[in-house]
């Protein structure tokens, strides 16, 4: 419905105050944030107009709009965990692409000699092959159970997601850090494929350690208004 | 009627939302419309509710959406994947044993006393 489009100045402010407002609670991807705002925007275009139909002038109906959406910090607590889930998904999807672009150098630089096969001389040329595979379980189970295979596993909630973020966040910081360090400490020659290798560690590093502090911030947030949730649906069940 | 918590359709809210958008796409505003019209006002659930729990069934799979510009407004609209026509038929299925048993329970009147 074109009719829908609020376009009366002062109505048109108030609604662009009250999203300003709601955008500056929302923490989340980028992308998603400017999604779930203009899907509001419309949403309350509709709402306006819902209460224009019935008689109300266009400032009251505005104001009754924005009252039926809930106030901005409201639909800000109720979009977190959606908005937690995203960013868990959106940051592990980039740690299992990156694991390959990081990992090729490595192997390529630690594989062990030709004659010594078997899981033991892997795992002393690659120390961290334990890590890689708890990462990369961790990656694709929260993948799995926050996506599609949540309609036969178990859902994991934004808490869990944010945990598992961090945790493939830390396994690949120590996992990145052990490698610099057996590598430099084993008096190897540096050659341009160790410099490519450490070049790509230290790169992804420094994602980990931006990854781990945001995921950890976002956690504490998501506690925080899970514990208001809980208060006030605990505090309306008594009235 | 009076409008009921979204806290009692705990289980039952993706079931709802699937049910509204079987006819055929709509928007978060519409379904919520949907939801409070077909109830005679009982499911008058706030935006927070639904939209959130939009976006989490498009994430299962079970809903897709477009995005479409109408008046110069970005606009998304729902609809049902194969796999959330496949769900919202289960979740029938399990709603009618639910409220038939419950029914059962609940019509029964005062139980007699054991003793």
């Amino acid at each position: 419905m074109a009719g829908d489009h609020v376009s009366t100045g002062p109505a048109e402010a108030q609604l662009d105050a009250y999203l300003s407002d709601l955008a500056a609670r929302l923490r989340g991807p980028r992308r998603r944030r400017e999604r779930i705002l203009a899907e509001l925007r419309d949403g309350l275009d509709h709402a306006v107009t819902g209460h224009t139909t019935v008689g109300l002038p266009a400032d009251r109906a505005v104001t009754a709009a924005v009252t039926q959406f809930g106030t901005p910090q409201g639909v800000a607590d109720a979009f977190a965990g959606e908005l937690a889930t995203a960013y868990a998904r959106r940051t592990i999807a980039w740690y299992i692409a990156a694991g390959p672009l990081v990992g090729i150098w490595w192997l390529l630089l630690l594989q062990p000699h030709p004659w010594r096969t078997g899981v033991l001389a892997l795992l002393t040329a690659i120390p961290i092959l334990p890590l890689v595979i708890i990462a990369i379980a961790t990656a694709a189970g929260t993948f799995a159970t926050t996506g599609r295979g949540m309609r036969w596993l178990p859902e994991a909630s934004p808490l869990r997601a944010l945990s598992a973020t961090f945790a493939v966040a830390v396994l690949a910081l120590v996992g990145d850090l052990t490698v610099i360090a057996v590598y430099t400490l084993s008096d190897s020659p540096m050659r341009p494929l160790a410099i490519l290798a450490i070049t790509a560690s230290l790169t992804r590093i420094a994602c980990s350690l931006v990854t781990i502090r945001h995921a950890a911030a976002m956690r504490r947030a998501i506690a925080t208004t899970l514990d208001v949730s809980t208060t006030r649906a605990d505090h309306n069940a008594r009235r | 009627m009076l409008p009921m918590r979204p806290e009692l359709l705990k289980g039952h809210l993706d079931a709802l939302l699937l049910a509204v958008l079987e006819p055929g796409p709509q928007h978060g505003y519409a379904v919520i419309e949907a939801l409070r019209t077909g109830s005679d006002g009982a499911l008058d659930l706030p935006t927070g509710t639904v939209y959130p729990a939009l976006h989490r069934l498009e994430r299962a799979g079970l809903i897709a959406s477009d995005w479409q510009t109408v008046g110069g407004r970005r606009r998304r609209a729902y609809h049902l994947t194969p796999a959330g026509q496949r769900a919202l038929g289960e979740q029938r299925a399990v709603w009618d044993q639910f409220a038939t048993a419950v029914t059962t329970i609940l019509g029964r009147g005062a139980w007699p006393a054991t003793t």
